[in-house]
């Protein structure tokens, strides 16, 4: 590049000092090389410089892309504002496509989640299911426990208020069959227990050992046909002997047709067979007709034999047989 | 690597729409994506499109301008003043399309060290200009500024593989 900038020398003092010259003078003049010869003007010179301009093309470009910028940038920070206009006109052509991209989300969204609501939903169905499942085991537990309770309870009183010594123990099974008048208990000849003792409950009489085992015994129930137990009707006070006659049912044999006896009279031990303490209620009478010279009475047990959990075994004897075999 | 002149130089063109198109949806995703999801305030999608195409395109030229514009569009369509986006998205363009020539940027690795780099040099660039022209404090989270970088990056990388399927050699 030439250079045209004013250089204060001996050119610029030539220049001022006034004659007439042309151009190639003046630029002789005022080269800074004063003393040394300017080439003559080439028709090659403005070549070289669009070569040199045309090779840095890009970065000519990037340079007035930046000058142009930050004269921008320069007047608006200048002028201490944006331009509104070019603000306005860009956001102006954003905003449909953002209401249609925030209407699209939406719409994905609200279905999304609609989905996401439904599987959560199933999901809380399933929960919440198991929940109840267990939260109605567990009130049937709890349940279990206030009726288990409940019945330990009057076991409690029966067996605290009762004249004669006892055993509690729970029954672990029953004889097979459909049929079956015997059930299992867990104490046993350990616990004081010997065979033909009684087995009652807060409701009356269930049956007597017939086999004791040395941690278990093994109950006859009154409704076996081998079971017997002297009977007493409470409000005549007639006297039998109550049998077991199967099928939950026991009958009361020996009263004769005189006595008497009607529906839904209350049987109670007699205290006659030494081994079922007086008073204890056996059953309630459920059908009695005359027969030839005995009435016909059929009995149900007071006590729910098919759903015996704990019973009382009578370990002493009752006072009056104590008496009674003592003056014997 | 083999310097720029013995090294086989593949250059690819897009349709121009394809271009205008791509560098349209991503100012409107950058101006709509935060309000979904406030992540996205790190990235920079117009800045990805300016080093994609730039270095697609090897032009230094088209570099500059679609920088420019991009830049400008993402100036108008902020808070603050006009150029500032305008002149650090040039620069990047300019210098993407720069080191398309110089270096070997088809592999995996050359591309995502060119992105992260120029991701980097943008956000100085910004911070730079804020600070000198409008005399902004200037504010270097290096934490900050390795997210940005990273989570850009990984986008480029996923952004630029499908943006290659609209490329055919030239």
């Amino acid at each position: 590049m030439s250079s045209f900038s004013g250089h204060a020398g001996p050119g610029k003092a030539a220049f001022l000092a006034g004659s007439k010259v042309g151009r190639d003078s003046l630029l002789e003049i005022r080269s800074p090389e004063f003393a040394r010869p300017v080439p003559p003007r080439t028709p090659e010179t403005p070549e070289v410089v669009q070569a040199f301009i045309s090779r840095h093309r890009s970065f000519f470009i990037l340079l007035v892309v930046l000058v142009g910028q930050l004269v921008l940038l320069s007047v608006e920070i200048t002028r201490d504002r944006n331009l509104p206009l070019a603000k306005r006109w860009a956001v102006s052509a954003m905003a449909p496509f953002e209401r249609s991209l925030r209407g699209l989300v939406d719409a994905t969204g609200g279905t999304w989640e609609a989905l996401r609501d439904l599987s959560h939903a199933e999901e809380q169905k399933h929960e919440l299911g198991a929940r109840l499942a267990a939260d109605e085991a567990h009130i049937r537990d709890l349940s279990e426990a206030a009726a288990e309770n409940q019945r330990l309870r009057s076991l409690l009183d029966f067996k605290t208020q009762a004249p004669y010594a006892t055993v509690a123990a729970e029954v672990i099974g029953s004889s097979p069959g459909e049929g079956s008048n015997t059930v299992l208990i867990d104490k046993g000849a350990d616990a004081g227990l010997a065979a033909d003792l009684a087995v009652v409950t807060p409701d009356g009489v269930a049956g007597k050992l017939v086999a004791v085992y040395p941690h278990t015994a093994q109950v006859l129930l009154i409704t076996d046909p081998a079971a017997g137990a002297g009977g007493l009707i409470e409000k005549s006070r007639s006297q039998g002997v109550l049998k077991g006659a199967g099928r939950g049912r026991c009958r009361l044999d020996y009263v004769m047709n005189e006595d008497d006896v009607s529906m839904g009279d209350v049987v109670l031990t007699s205290g006659l067979d030494r081994i079922f303490p007086k008073g204890l209620p056996l059953g309630r009478v459920v059908k009695a007709a005359d027969g030839n010279i005995y009435k016909d009475i059929e009995v149900t047990p007071a006590v729910e034999l098919d759903r015996l959990e704990e019973v009382l075994v009578v370990t002493s004897k009752p006072a009056a047989l104590e008496e009674a075999k003592t003056r014997n | 690597m083999p310097a720029p002149s013995e090294r086989p130089i593949n250059v690819y063109r897009v349709h121009p729409l394809t271009i205008w198109i791509t560098a349209f949806l991503a100012l409107v995703l950058q101006t709509f994506l935060p309000v979904v999801l406030p992540l996205a305030r790190l990235i920079d999608l117009p800045l990805l499109v300016v080093i994609y195409f730039s270095v697609m395109r090897r032009s230094k030229v088209f570099g500059t301008l679609l920088g420019t514009v991009l830049g400008l569009a993402e100036d108008a369509l902020s808070h603050g003043f006009l150029g500032i986006f305008g002149i650090a998205n040039a620069l990047v363009g300019y210098f993407g399309a720069w080191a398309s020539v110089q270096f070997d940027l088809e592999q995996f690795l050359g591309r995502l060290a060119l992105t992260a780099a120029l991701v980097l040099f943008h956000s100085l660039a910004l911070t730079g200009l804020r600070h000198v022209l409008m005399a902004s404090p200037p504010s270097f989270q290096p934490l900050d500024l390795a997210s940005l970088v990273l989570l850009n990056s990984a986008l480029a990388l996923v952004l630029f593989q499908v943006l290659d399927r609209f490329r055919r050699p030239a």
